[in-house]
């Protein structure tokens, strides 16, 4: 790690940890769950809408396996986060040579990275990637936990402590976007979903230092919303959003104006849906 | 002159009067005995004669005499002798013409001159003679004239009898029949009109002759009821404006008149002035405009204030006299302007359900989280399954049913929150589980005692009653059987269950709480008065005003303060957070126990003396001891009589609740999908006789008078088709008056069906108005069906093959605009450098690399999309030979006197036309269908083929030929072969539905082709059948607004006079008119090729 003269703080990727714990209010199992997938080296797919927590709850992981008992913070487990996209190579996960002069040099990729220094790979968004990318992953994820590097002609070994883990949001689903079976039937897949309305209360409060009953009338909103998914709305409004309002109105903002902003603006463009939502806002914020 | 001479003269005359009359010598004799003490004998002798004269005028002047001499005394008692001769003068005129008249007019005279003078004897007799054109009938008119003016003249001067024979004498000319009738029921009518009112009430009936005579029977007829109902000051002011008004009208005049007069019966008495004021200022720009507001005001209060009102109308006033459009201001004032419309909508506070019914719909499913349908509570009654009331929200639990408006408050933001009130009390009971009352289940506070309550009740149930009762139904309905006065639970169980609710929607919603209050403040106030109660009703309606948050307006007497105390504390229970239905059901059977015990008596609710203190917040805690058996002694009233026990009304916002039938419909359909699971058997329908029969939720009187099985059927039979779960999803949108058609939704489903009409409505450009008349036009959009063979299809192919290949040659050849980058490819136009330098990379490297470093520009699908929208107008039907031989008499009869060249000539025509039968211009625009058809599926264009015609605004027909989204299939062209012609050809509305189209389709270039015959013409499009430019304009409105919404439109017509309303129709707008109507086939794709590549 290396702390430039601007201030900023510059790591290579496999050395990124967390030093302090992101907050994640488990919903079901799904902490225990991945302890014993992480145990077993069996990678993980995480399926939910967006906003639900899915990268919050990766980083959370990050933390807690490499402060867990037995680990020190040094060797503990890394995330490499990539941001799949449809221009995303092989050689982008991989690697690549670059040239240097008359000479070329190699320089590893961000799952090779991965591999080697045995951290939690996370491909975000894995169905934006192209598919001939997704197979590169395969002898990765099943017992031969191998990574080939063609353009060096090497195969390499993952180390311990490394596990691939991607999300996956279905409500894109589409004949174009969906994941390979092959791909699939590689991962257990963990499903987020909306919190109940006591947990997300929970959540916005911690998060946006809103009080109490601004975070519950907020999560009774989100419920409220939550039910016209389908009916104008392509996606239900995220916890994420929630705690962006839940920021605006402890920020001093009025409620009505906050959730107009964060949430009914943000969720849809058609007017009728925009009026409908905020009819149930001004049914649930008196001002 | 003595009495001798009388004899005399009698004996002298008698037996020449006898040659006339029989009874002319008694007659004679009798009046010459009354006049003889006044008149000299050679007087007398003269007045004989002139008599004689009289009689020997025709054959039946005798009758004339005989009136002439009895009529004299009488006469003579008002002028002198000479006076009686020039009276016998004018009557001998008249019998020169007429004796009957003449015997009228001398019969009538005393009588008349009671009213009038002697001078104005003439003047009388003189419209009576005008009356008098020399046949039977007139004469009958003239002497029914002179008959009925002595009561006339007791209503009316002899000037307005003159004004009244005028009109008569107008309607002769047409029909004697009125005119008889008007002149006999003339005395009457106008001695029950107030006197003012006649002589204007003569104008108006003068007016309304000469503008359509027909009408002045309905005038006369009906005229005095309906200006009754104006108030007598301004009535007439009314008549003379409605004169004045008939002179612009014509035609129109009467049944304005009458519509403007019922109109203003509607209104309250003191606004007439006003109101005919306005309209008289109106009368001046335009008098049709007058009428039009007088009859519109009506409407319009009953969504405005008189302030409002003044305002709305000044807009309208302002378009007629600042904009100097008086068809604008009529329009406005019909509420055919968008702009009236508009300006109702912005000024009225009332809240329509129809225009905010998707939101509260969308609200409604975002509260519940379920697929809940909103209606108009009018649907609901009449879907006759009990609930009556037309006025109150409620639900049956999968709808919400909303009263049609709310005007309420003065504020249209008030009124739309009463509606989300009305709304989130109603999704309240779904969301809160009012209809989710299950038996014996304890509640959140209280713990059920119901099964015991049951059993109790079976064993004090009346004791007459053999019949074994049948089993519930549902837990409601036996939590209701276990009670034995079911009027007073059910009551009090809607009291509770409301409070519950109503407590929930308050913790829940903040935001409306503050109009929750306001409702129940309003309500609160327009509570019955309770000191007229009986105690029982007045116990109930005490719970009430404390859960509407008024306790302070409670009454009670002191000696039964325990009572209310008790029951207000249980019904503070089901106000605490968690309560349950089940709560409330526990609750109200406390509630209950206590009611009964009170008696149902009138007198001892002195008014307000037993004032109940307003109860305090721990006065009212919960108190888990439900209230103890002990109270004030029963017997304290013991002597009073009680009455039957009514339950006050309910507050509007909370609605009618049902939870019984609720249950039962919810029950009901679970049966009809099937799912009886764990209920167990299928109801019978003795079950259903007896829930429905002990429910008090449903009156039985209500439905019908006669046999009660059968309206039990019938009610059963409505209710199992409300539970029937067909068409629930689909059921959403309508409620939303406004509806565009679905679009392109959902369509390949329907083109299976027969003929499915799917109507929108559209606006239409009025001209004269420069406004659109709202939802004007109604298009039906309809699929063929298509049972047809393709034959015609084929067979054009096969004719026109040369011509096919060559136009999909053409159209093969066209560029595709939109190109699409693709990357890594061998070959390509550009270079992608970092391709390039990965390349040069692996190259070094040693590793073997790939060529694929190029990226590509390629075509994609056009992204056109095409509407061609063909005229089915009845004119399509003319055979083009026809047409051509009126413009070409060539060498058609160039037979060269040869008898047989001649027949050669017809058979080969005939023949002609056996093989081929003569092609009609509809048969020119299916083959250019077929042309077009072939060459936009060789070039991938997203195309729709639509037809259209219909007759009026209502029925604008829209046939489907080929949706845009549809794939080319056999049905397609199947349905080609059955375009024909039907009617009429109303533009406007087919472009714009054919807008609606296209807007839904997404394509970047959109385009419009219009294919007719000729101009567009419709009945009622324009302001009579021959006026032209109405429909010119609303067609040349409805294309520039497709252009503005990004879509070229282009006409084709095949009219040869089509230039002249063209250039005026389309402005900057394409159009063609293709001479020669054989070539359309070939010139269409052609054209259309130019406009998809400019």
């Amino acid at each position: 790690m290396t702390t430039n003269a601007s201030g900023f703080t510059q790591l290579a990727v496999e050395d990124f940890r967390l030093t302090e714990e992101p907050y994640y209010l488990e919903i079901n199992d799904e902490i225990r769950l991945f302890e014993a997938a992480y145990e077993n080296n069996i990678p993980v797919l995480l399926k939910g809408p967006t906003g639900v927590g899915k990268t919050r709850f990766i980083e959370h992981m990050s933390w807690r396996l490499h402060n867990a008992e037995g680990q020190s913070s040094e060797e503990g487990v890394p995330l490499i986060t990539v941001a799949c996209h449809e221009d995303l190579t092989a050689s982008d996960l991989v690697g690549r040579y670059l040239l240097e002069g008359d000479e070329t040099r190699w320089i590893d990729g961000p799952i090779t990275r991965a591999t080697k220094a045995g951290a939690i790979c996370y491909l975000d968004e894995v169905v934006e990637a192209r598919k001939d990318t997704t197979v590169l992953i395969h002898p990765l994820t099943d017992y031969r936990r191998l990574l080939p590097v063609e353009k060096r002609g090497e195969l390499l070994e993952a180390a311990d402590g490394f596990l691939l883990v991607m999300s996956y949001n279905p409500g894109y689903q589409s004949a174009l976007k969906d994941l390979k079976h092959s791909t699939r039937q590689r991962f257990i897949a963990i499903d987020f979903g909306y919190p109940d309305r006591d947990q997300e209360t929970e959540i916005i409060q911690r998060e946006s230092g809103a009080s109490a009953e601004f975070a519950r009338d907020l999560a009774k909103l989100a419920e409220k919303v939550r039910n016209l998914k389908e009916h104008g709305l392509g996606e239900g409004v995220s916890t994420r959003l929630l705690v962006y309002a839940g920021k605006l109105i402890a920020a001093g903002i009025s409620p009505r104006r906050a959730c107009q902003v964060a949430i009914v603006w943000s969720l849809t463009d058609d007017g009728e849906v925009q009026r409908s939502i905020e009819e149930v806002v001004t049914s649930i914020f008196d001002e | 002159m003595p009495d001798s001479n009388v004899a005399e003269l009698v004996a002298k005359y008698e037996e020449e009067l006898r040659g006339y009359g029989a009874s002319l010598p008694d007659e004679f004799n009798r009046s010459a005995t009354a006049l003889s003490a006044e008149l000299s004998s050679n007087q007398l002798d003269q007045w004989a004669k002139t008599g004689i004269s009289l009689a020997g005028q025709s054959l039946r002047a005798w009758e004339a005499a005989t009136e002439y001499f009895r009529s004299s005394p009488s006469i003579h008692t008002k002028t002198d002798f000479e006076g009686v001769i020039a009276w016998a003068g004018i009557a001998e005129e008249l019998a020169q013409k007429s004796s009957l008249v003449a015997a009228s007019f001398l019969k009538f005279t005393p009588e008349v001159l009671t009213h009038i003078s002697l001078d104005e004897l003439s003047e009388w007799s003189k419209q009576g003679d005008r009356l008098f054109r020399g046949n039977w009938k007139s004469g009958t008119l003239s002497a029914a004239y002179f008959e009925h003016t002595p009561d006339l003249l007791s209503v009316l001067p002899l000037h307005s009898v003159e004004k009244l024979v005028s009109i008569i004498d107008a309607l002769t000319e047409r029909s004697y029949e009125l005119a008889s009738t008007c002149l006999e029921t003339s005395p009457k009518i106008f001695k029950e009109l107030e006197q003012p009112d006649r002589e204007p009430f003569l104008d108006f009936a003068r007016a309304v002759t000469r503008a359509s005579w027909a009408d002045t029977r309905l005038y006369f007829e009906r005229g005095p009821d309906l200006i009754a109902s104006i108030n007598s000051q301004y009535r007439s002011g009314f008549l003379e404006l409605s004169a004045k008004v008939t002179s612009e009208v014509g035609r129109q005049a009467f049944p304005l008149f009458a519509d403007a007069a019922d109109a203003l019966g509607q209104l309250p008495d003191d606004t007439h002035a006003e109101h005919i004021n306005f309209a008289s200022d109106l009368a001046l720009g335009s008098p049709t405009a007058a009428m039009e507001y007088l009859k519109i005001v009506p409407f319009a209060s009953s969504r405005l204030t008189p302030e409002q009102l003044r305002e709305w109308s000044n807009i309208g006033s302002d378009v007629l006299i600042s904009e100097n459009n008086a068809e604008g201001a009529e329009a406005f004032f019909r509420l055919e302007s968008t702009r009236a419309e508009a300006a109702l909508q912005a000024l009225s506070s009332r809240v329509e359900l129809s225009s905010i019914s998707t939101l509260l719909r969308m609200y409604a499913k975002a509260l519940t989280g379920e697929q809940i349908a909103i209606y108009s509570v009018e649907e609901l009654v009449d879907q006759n399954i009990g609930w009556v009331q037309e006025s109150v929200a409620t639900t049956e639990g999968s709808s919400i049913y909303l009263p049609p408006f709310v005007s309420t408050f003065e504020a249209q933001e008030a009124n739309f929150q009463s509606y989300k009130v009305f709304a989130t009390h109603q999704t309240g009971r779904i969301e809160f589980g009012s209809f989710a009352y299950k038996w014996n289940l304890d509640g959140s506070f209280t713990s059920a005692t119901i099964e015991d309550r049951e059993a109790n009740s079976e064993v004090t149930s009346p004791e007459g009653d053999d019949e074994p009762k049948a089993a519930a139904v549902t837990a409601m309905q036996r939590y209701f059987n276990s009670f034995d006065e079911r009027s007073l639970i059910s009551g009090i169980f809607t009291v509770i269950e409301d409070t519950r609710v109503d407590a929930y929607v308050g913790r829940e919603y903040g935001g409306i709480r503050k109009w929750l209050k306001q409702l129940q403040a309003y309500e609160a106030n327009r509570r019955p008065r309770i000191e007229n109660m009986p105690l029982r009703s007045a116990f109930v309606e005490n719970l009430l005003r404390a859960s509407l948050g008024r306790p302070e307006t409670m009454r009670w007497p002191t000696v039964y303060r325990e009572f209310l105390e008790n029951g207000l504390s249980a019904l503070k229970l089901v106000e605490e957070e968690e309560a349950t239905v089940q709560d409330s059901a526990e609750v109200s059977a406390v509630i209950y126990d206590i009611a009964q015990r009170i008696p149902n008596i009138t007198s001892s609710m002195a008014d307000g003396k037993f004032e109940f203190d307003a109860p305090t917040e721990d006065m009212l805690s919960i108190q888990p001891a439900m209230p103890s058996g002990d109270g004030p002694p029963m017997d304290m009233q013991a002597n009073e009589q009680e009455v039957e026990f009514e339950n006050p009304p309910q507050p509007e916002f909370r609605g009618d609740f049902k939870p019984e039938l609720v249950q039962l419909l919810a029950r009901l359909k679970q049966q009809q999908e099937g799912n009886v699971d764990g209920e167990g058997t299928p109801l019978t329908k003795e079950q259903l006789k007896e829930l429905l029969e002990n429910s008090v939720e449903i009156t039985i009187a209500e439905w019908a008078e006669g046999d009660l099985d059968e309206s039990l059927g019938m009610f059963l039979e409505n209710l199992e088709q409300a539970a029937t779960p067909s068409g629930e999803g689909k059921s959403d949108d309508e409620t939303s008056g406004s509806d565009e058609s679905s679009g392109g939704d959902g369509e390949g489903e329907e083109k299976e069906l027969p003929v499915e009409i799917d109507w929108s409505y559209y606006d239409e450009w009025d001209f004269r108005a420069s406004d659109y008349r709202p939802r004007w036009t109604r298009v039906g959009q309809r699929f063929h069906e298509a049972e047809e063979e393709p034959e015609f299809y084929s067979e054009t192919l096969r004719k026109h093959h040369g011509l096919v290949m060559e136009t999909r040659k053409q159209f093969e050849l066209m560029r595709p605009e939109v190109f699409k980058k693709i990357k890594r490819v061998e070959d390509g136009d550009e270079l992608d450098v970092d391709l390039a330098i990965e390349f040069y990379i692996d190259k070094k490297a040693g590793i073997g690399p790939t060529g694929r470093v190029y990226n590509k520009r390629n075509k994609i699908e056009r992204d056109v999309a095409v509407a061609f929208l063909l005229d089915m107008s009845a004119s399509t039907d003319e055979e083009i030979e026809k047409q051509r031989q009126s413009h070409s008499d060539d060498d058609d009869d160039d037979f060269d006197g040869d008898p047989r060249k001649y027949f050669q000539w017809l058979a080969a025509r005939r023949a002609s036309q056996m093989i081929e039968p003569p092609k009609r211009i509809i048969d020119l625009e299916k083959e250019s269908a077929v042309l077009i058809v072939e060459a936009l599926e060789a070039i991938g264009d997203s195309y729709g083929i639509y037809g259209f015609s219909g007759y009026g605004r209502d029925n604008v027909e829209f046939h489907v030929i080929k949706d845009l989204d549809e794939s080319m299939s056999e049905l397609v062209q199947r349905r080609i072969g059955k375009i024909e012609p039907i009617r009429s050809t109303r533009m406007g509305p087919a472009i714009r539905h054919t807008i609606h189209k296209l807007n839904e389709h997404d394509s970047k270039v959109k385009i419009l082709i219009l294919v007719s015959d000729g101009r567009p013409q419709d009945h009622g499009y324009g302001k009579d059948r021959t006026e032209k430019e109405y429909a010119v304009h609303d067609t040349k409105q409805a294309l520039l607004e497709a252009k503005r919404d990004g879509i070229t439109p282009f006409l084709i017509t095949v009219d040869k006079e089509g230039h002249d309303y063209l250039q005026q129709m389309c402005d900057d707008i394409g159009y063609e008119v293709v001479d020669d109507i054989e070539s359309l086939p070939r010139r269409l794709p052609t054209l259309y090729r130019h406009l998809a590549v400019e």
